[in-house]
């Protein structure tokens, strides 16, 4: 688990920290982290997530081992129990990892008039948005979010290659960083393109 | 049968007034359906390309001032010039246009019918309103340049007027088909920005005559410039906006064409040599094909069994060894047809191929048999992109597409020039839009590894999985499909590449359908860097150039980390450098990416 991140990375990290070199160009991580509630919402994503799937395995497991299809080979027959094993196996590493991973990663800060974001966990992704670039500021609240009390910004600009999301904000939060960014951009507007 | 019925009872004003009922020349035939007209309808949301034919021709008896007095009065009120109508040869056109799509369903009818007298009627009546509409839609379309806006009305009983302000008008296409070359007119059609982002209305003339289409433009795109001008990059120039709007004014009083020669440039004319260039085009190169499977399904279709009955008797009743001498020929003569095929329906479309510039704006012009010029604001072009192929990179040839925001139909549209020499091509670009000078920098050695694992690998899992199963054929075609994949993944690599010039930020990647695209720097409008597991390992990542405009990102593939976010903050500092770690705490390890892979991971924060 080399890949961990501290937990404590609140300032600029000392180390051989983010990706860079050639002296001058390292990203520091993102100020902000996300609200500890994100936990709750990725954690029970997975589990939902996970649950239904493993409810499919076990019908097809059931199924294969006990309607007798001859078509399937006598070893798959017999040990088809392990297919939904397995499977919840890997959803309770899952759960165990990915969440908290997750909320090491997901970071984010506005300064300078620009959006910087980190996302993902054993992938990731840096992301750079000039606030007078920004077209619509997304302020969206799934059910299981809302449970939470966490909400996600979703921040577009003219590019057709995707915005920028932060997910898991704490909800007051989130709604006064979508005003203060629509109001921003507002006022420092150009063409927006 | 159905067809015709419904044209002697479509003629309802509101279904003809809602939708255009005329389709773009050359844009495929009207729908045989119930409703032709509303069929149409979502090719051109915007009423303002409808009109009005059979709406019209279905009553005569409307009310009649609306033609006759309309011209004079209207045109004073609005000042500017007198209101416009269509080419009178487009009373011609339309119904042309219209029949021939209704030409299957009405030969259908004629022949099931039995030529019967109903049947004919109902054809004659058909043809009889198309004409009437052609005509009262001649009548009926009025457009002109007022002041600062376009406008377009039209409609006999649901009269609809269309306004454009011309700041917002982005282009204007002028096409024309043969048919529309014959009788010296084309389709206008102007492409104004929407209020709302992204979306777009046009207003459409079909059809105006050529000379007109033409004035048409330069108005159009005069005045826009004037009212932009000062926004615009075009300012520079000294004439006063003020003078320059009367200077319009007084041209367009004279209703004749501005002098061409004051502001058109004209930054390249086909060369004859380069329609050849049209035998490295994948697609035109397979045009034979193409071109022998349409006649067979032609053939198929009119003499069906017959054919195939008569291709059978004839496969068996000749001799083997001449058929394999047969087939070997025709093979060989497809082959060797297939550069002279592709040369000639390139030079169809890209005939005469010329880029001007005027006011503002680039127009790119071509086509022999239907002549098509696409009008691009310069304002928004955001850079350029450059395409080719190995079989064009062999010849060192090149396409160009600008990138351009908020433009549709990119593979047509954005074309500035048709394939052509590297050389001649970076010229024209310098001369039109201002070239990247730059050049490339290199990515790592690992990125060549990763170039190499995704072109070879999947084909080398195959390879063993089809050689444990024992499958011969399968695993000399996937071997040999690794072993193809080296050079490819070798290619790929060496095309990666990111630079910039001060100016504009370029990014290349891709081997078989290469592309380099050149992008300004004020049209960056955010940076994305995306690492996965396995790039960390080698502290690559891809970075996303993110633009308003073409396709909204360009990516560098496994670019080092390091060397990319130096980049990116060499281009755009002030987005950049608040995020980077202090330099007095990097002088420690100023080393590039490689050199801390090895506590690359848990440094990660």
């Amino acid at each position: 688990m080399t890949n961990t991140p501290p937990h404590d990375a609140d300032t600029a990290p000392e180390g051989p920290p983010e990706p860079g070199g050639g002296g001058t160009a390292r990203l520091r991580p993102p100020l902000r982290r996300v609200s500890g509630r994100a936990i709750g919402v990725w954690t029970l994503r997975i589990l939902f997530g996970g649950v239904l799937t493993l409810l499919l395995f076990s019908a097809l497991a059931w199924a294969a081992s006990s309607l007798g299809w001859a078509w399937i080979p006598a070893w798959a027959r017999d040990n088809a129990w392990l297919l939904p094993v397995v499977y919840a196996v890997y959803v309770l590493l899952k759960v165990a990892v990915v969440p908290s991973w997750r909320y090491r990663v997901h970071r984010w800060e506005v300064s300078g008039d620009v959006i910087y974001t980190r996302a993902g966990w054993i992938s990731r992704s840096w992301q750079l948005v000039p606030v007078n670039r920004i077209q619509t500021v997304d302020h969206t609240q799934g059910w299981l979010e809302r449970v939470f009390d966490v909400a996600t910004l979703e921040v577009q600009t003219a590019s057709y290659a995707g915005s920028s999301t932060i997910e898991g904000l704490d909800t007051d939060e989130a709604r006064r960083l979508s005003e203060e960014l629509a109001v921003r951009a507002g006022t420092l507007r150009d063409d927006a393109t | 049968m159905g067809g015709h019925e419904d044209r002697t009872s479509g003629p309802e004003p509101d279904d003809a007034g809602e939708h255009g009922g005329w389709v773009a020349p050359g844009g495929g035939p009207v729908p045989s359906g119930p409703h032709p007209a509303a069929e149409d309808g979502p090719e051109e949301p915007a009423p303002v390309g409808a009109r009005a034919p059979e709406g019209a021709g279905g009553r005569p008896d409307a009310p009649r001032d609306w033609w006759g007095g309309e011209e004079p009065g209207g045109a004073r009120f609005l000042g500017a010039e007198p209101a416009r109508q269509l080419s009178p040869r487009s009373m011609v056109v339309g119904p042309i246009n219209q029949l021939r799509g209704l030409l299957l369903p009405i030969a259908a009818g004629l022949v099931l019918g039995g030529f019967n007298a109903w049947v004919l009627a109902a054809t004659g009546a058909t043809v009889v309103t198309l004409l009437v509409g052609g005509f009262v839609t001649w009548r009926t379309t009025r457009y002109e340049v007022a002041g600062d806006r376009l406008e377009i009305r039209r409609g006999l009983l649901r009269r609809s007027q269309r306004t454009i302000p011309l700041e917002r008008v982005r282009g204007v296409d002028v096409t024309s088909t043969l048919l529309h070359r014959m009788l010296g007119v084309a389709v206008v059609r102007i492409e104004a920005a929407a209020g709302s982002a992204g979306a777009s209305e046009d207003g459409k003339l079909d059809a105006v005559a050529a000379e007109e289409a033409d004035r048409l433009r330069r108005v159009l795109l005069h005045r826009r410039a004037v009212l932009t001008g000062h926004a615009a990059d075009t300012a520079g120039e000294t004439t006063p906006g003020a003078e320059e709007v009367a200077r319009g004014r007084a041209a367009e009083h004279d209703g004749g064409p501005r002098d061409p020669g004051d502001d058109t440039v004209t930054h390249f004319a086909m060369p004859r040599s380069w329609y050849l260039y049209g035998a490295l085009n994948l697609g035109y190169l397979l045009t034979p094909f193409a071109v022998l499977a349409t006649l067979f399904g032609m053939v198929q279709q009119t003499a069906g069994d017959l054919a195939a009955d008569y291709f059978v008797d004839w496969l068996t009743n000749s001799d083997g060894r001449f058929l394999l001498v047969a087939a070997a020929v025709f093979a060989g003569v497809l082959v060797l047809l297939m550069p002279v095929f592709a040369v000639v329906s390139y030079a169809l479309t890209h005939w005469g191929f010329t880029l001007q510039e005027r006011d503002g704006s680039l127009v790119a012009e071509r086509g022999l048999l239907t002549r098509r010029s696409v009008t691009l604001e310069k304002r928004r072009v955001r850079g350029y992109e450059l395409l080719d192929s190995p079989l064009e990179r062999v010849r060192g040839a090149v396409r160009l597409r600008a990138i351009v925001t908020g433009l549709g139909d990119t593979a047509n549209r954005a074309v500035l020039l048709p394939i052509g020499r590297r050389t001649v091509v970076d010229a024209v670009v310098d001369r039109a839009l201002g070239v990247y000078r730059g050049g490339l920098d290199r990515h790592p050695r690992a990125a060549l590894y990763r170039r190499l694992t995704r072109s070879v690998g999947p084909f080398a899992v195959a390879l063993v999985v089809f050689l444990i199963a024992d499958v011969a054929w399968l695993a000399w075609v996937s071997g040999a499909l690794a072993v193809l994949g080296i050079p490819l993944g070798a290619d790929r690599y060496r095309s990666l590449g990111h630079g910039y010039d001060g100016e504009r930020v370029s990014v290349r990647s891709g081997s078989l359908r290469r592309g380099q695209a050149m992008v300004e720097r004020s049209a960056v409008i955010g940076w994305a860097w995306r690492q996965t597991l396995f790039q960390r390992s080698s502290s690559l990542a891809d970075l996303q150039v993110t633009v308003g405009a073409g396709s909204g990102g360009y990516t560098a593939q496994d670019a080092s980390l390091a060397d990319s976010v130096a980049f990116a903050a060499r281009v755009t500092p002030e987005m950049v450098r608040p995020f980077l770690v202090d330099s007095g705490a990097t002088g420690t390890d100023g080393t590039e990416g490689h050199g801390n892979r090895g506590t690359r991971g848990p440094g990660h924060d």
